[in-house]
């Protein structure tokens, strides 16, 4: 099978010396669904931004489909879709509208850009609505749209951010539907962030554990249950994830902007 | 760098801005109630000053509407181009910041998309002005092409304060505190000129103040349009020193923001 992501020693140190991410190599095989779990925290959203070159690695280096995400940055942009956990939308334009600006984006010419929104509205179920405001939206249409931007470029692989962050059970299965069918359909490679277990259970093909900056296991959600069969009966992927991670609680270090945003997301998600 | 993609990335932000700004109502309205009210109020509270012979002669015209036209353009510019970067501070709370980020954009495409946009709705509001000061009777003395040139110097005017805006919002992250230093930046601008008040009925230390804000270069060469003629010697230094001005400010914009998000 044909490597897609691969990072060596990556390292993320934020000024003053908070290191978010230390010194992680990993790979991600074309077509997988491939999950990074950890606690509020650990490091998953620094991964994505240094992988989706939103912020660039202190230390170590990785590649995306073979093109080096440090030296260039602009290629890279072309091969990978980013869906961040805010459900970044144009509240304030249609759907199709959003879709025609992210077309723009990736400089898709117009008539090109037609056919490729009129196919992705119609993965994420979203035809029918496309011609109304954003801000008249669901919270699991909003991500749906979201997604669907995301697609418009036909990446090579999809990050995607806590794709169900603040939805509820019926929409995150509702979303993981959607997720499946890109796997299935289009062989789409996954990249995505979660704390829930379930959701990296029912979806991932593998699983990376991520705590305090550190990958504290990587494998496939059975084996990494199957490891623990000698000390729990029957373990879930939650057994696994504090087996890995340790039960204490996390105290959130953050700042007033990065709390007002994640304020915002809920209030956003709930529709 | 590739030219047509950065024009191409450019348009497409400022699509964006001009679209957000088309679907909301209420600011529309806004564009014409504001001028309005400015342009009657203000010009019926100060319709006894050309009354007074003295008076009249430091504004220069009999008409205070006349006067006061053109500093209502470019009190309408300030405000409006002065709260530009909080766009920025908006998508970054939003999100969509990094949505465009993870795009194949060039970085510098985002501040100047919004500055076009800046620079065009403030072009618009200029000419809304125009007509309802048409309306209520003020002479334009050069014309058309004058009533032209005074929406340019407006859309230049706009687009410093945009860039100045934008630039603060590279550093400050927090809305409230952009709100706050935007608000500082403009009052002062704005009572420190020529805009309302003739500069020879001023004090001697407030008039040398307003003969170096920038608001009384725009304001001057404007009102010079508007009611003198093309006496281009007042014209030109004025349209120097503000492109002038606004290259610098939105080269300072530019790489403000490109280091932020690196």
């Amino acid at each position: 099978m044909r490597t897609i992501i691969e990072a060596h020693g990556l390292t993320k140190v934020y000024p003053g010396g908070i290191v978010a991410v230390n010194n992680v190599s990993f790979s991600v095989n074309e077509g997988e669904i491939f999950g990074f779990l950890g606690p509020n925290g650990a490091g998953k959203s620094t991964t994505i931004a240094m992988l989706t070159t939103l912020i660039s690695p202190t230390k170590g280096m990785a590649t995306i489909n073979g093109i080096d995400i440090t030296r260039h940055a602009y290629q890279a942009r072309l091969e990978l879709g980013f869906v961040s956990q805010d459900l970044a939308v144009e509240d304030a334009l249609t759907g199709y509208d959003n879709l025609r600006l992210q077309a723009g984006f990736y400089h898709i010419p117009r008539a090109e850009a037609q056919i490729r929104i009129a196919e992705v509205l119609k993965m994420v179920d979203l035809t029918a609505r496309a011609k109304d405001k954003a801000e008249t939206y669901s919270g699991g249409m909003r991500k749906r749209l979201d997604i669907a931007c995301g697609l418009i470029h036909r990446p090579r692989i999809l990050f995607l951010d806590e794709p169900t962050l603040g939805l509820d059970i019926q929409t995150r299965r509702e979303i993981w539907k959607y997720i499946n069918t890109l796997r299935e359909e289009i062989k789409m490679t996954i990249f995505l962030t979660t704390h829930y277990m379930d959701e990296a259970d029912s979806l991932c093909d593998r699983v990376a554990i991520i705590d305090r900056g550190i990958i504290k296991t990587l494998d496939t959600p059975t084996a990494l249950k199957e490891a623990l069969k000698n000390e729990i009966e029957q373990p879930t992927l939650d057994d696994v994830f504090l087996h890995h991670t340790g039960k204490e609680m996390r105290e959130d270090v953050s700042t007033k902007e990065a709390a007002f945003k994640s304020r915002m997301i809920m209030r956003r998600a709930r529709g | 760098m590739n030219i047509t993609l950065l024009l191409s990335d450019i348009y497409w932000v400022f699509w964006r801005e001009i679209k957000k700004f088309a679907q909301q109502k209420a600011r529309l309205l806004m564009v014409v109630v504001q001028p309005l009210v400015w342009l009657v109020l203000m010009g019926n509270a100060m319709s006894g000053l050309t009354r007074n012979p003295a008076a009249a002669q430091m504004l220069g015209t009999g008409n205070y509407l006349d006067f006061m036209t053109p500093g209502i353009m470019i009190m309408t510019a300030l405000f409006g181009g002065v709260f530009g970067g909080i766009t920025i501070v908006w998508d970054r709370r939003t999100g969509y910041l990094n949505k465009m980020l993870a795009a194949p954009i060039y970085r510098a495409a985002i501040p100047l998309g919004k500055l076009m946009s800046i620079g065009l709705q403030t072009m618009l509001q200029a000419l809304i002005i125009v007509i309802i000061a048409l309306f209520l009777g003020v002479h334009f003395k050069t014309g058309f092409f004058g009533v032209v040139a005074l929406l340019v110097i407006s859309g230049i005017f706009g687009i410093i304060m945009g860039g100045i805006s934008l630039s603060l919002s590279s550093r400050i992250k927090s809305m409230e505190t952009l709100m706050a230093v935007s608000n500082f930046l403009t009052m002062p601008l704005m009572f420190t000129s020529n805009a309302m008040f003739p500069t020879n009925a001023m004090p001697v230390w407030l008039k040398d103040i307003a003969l170096a804000n920038p608001v009384s270069y725009a304001v001057h060469a404007m009102r010079t349009i508007s009611t003198q003629g093309w006496i281009w010697t007042d014209i030109w230094p004025a349209l120097i020193a503000l492109s002038g001005i606004m290259l610098l400010i939105v080269a300072l914009a530019i790489r403000l923001f490109s280091r932020s998000v690196n």
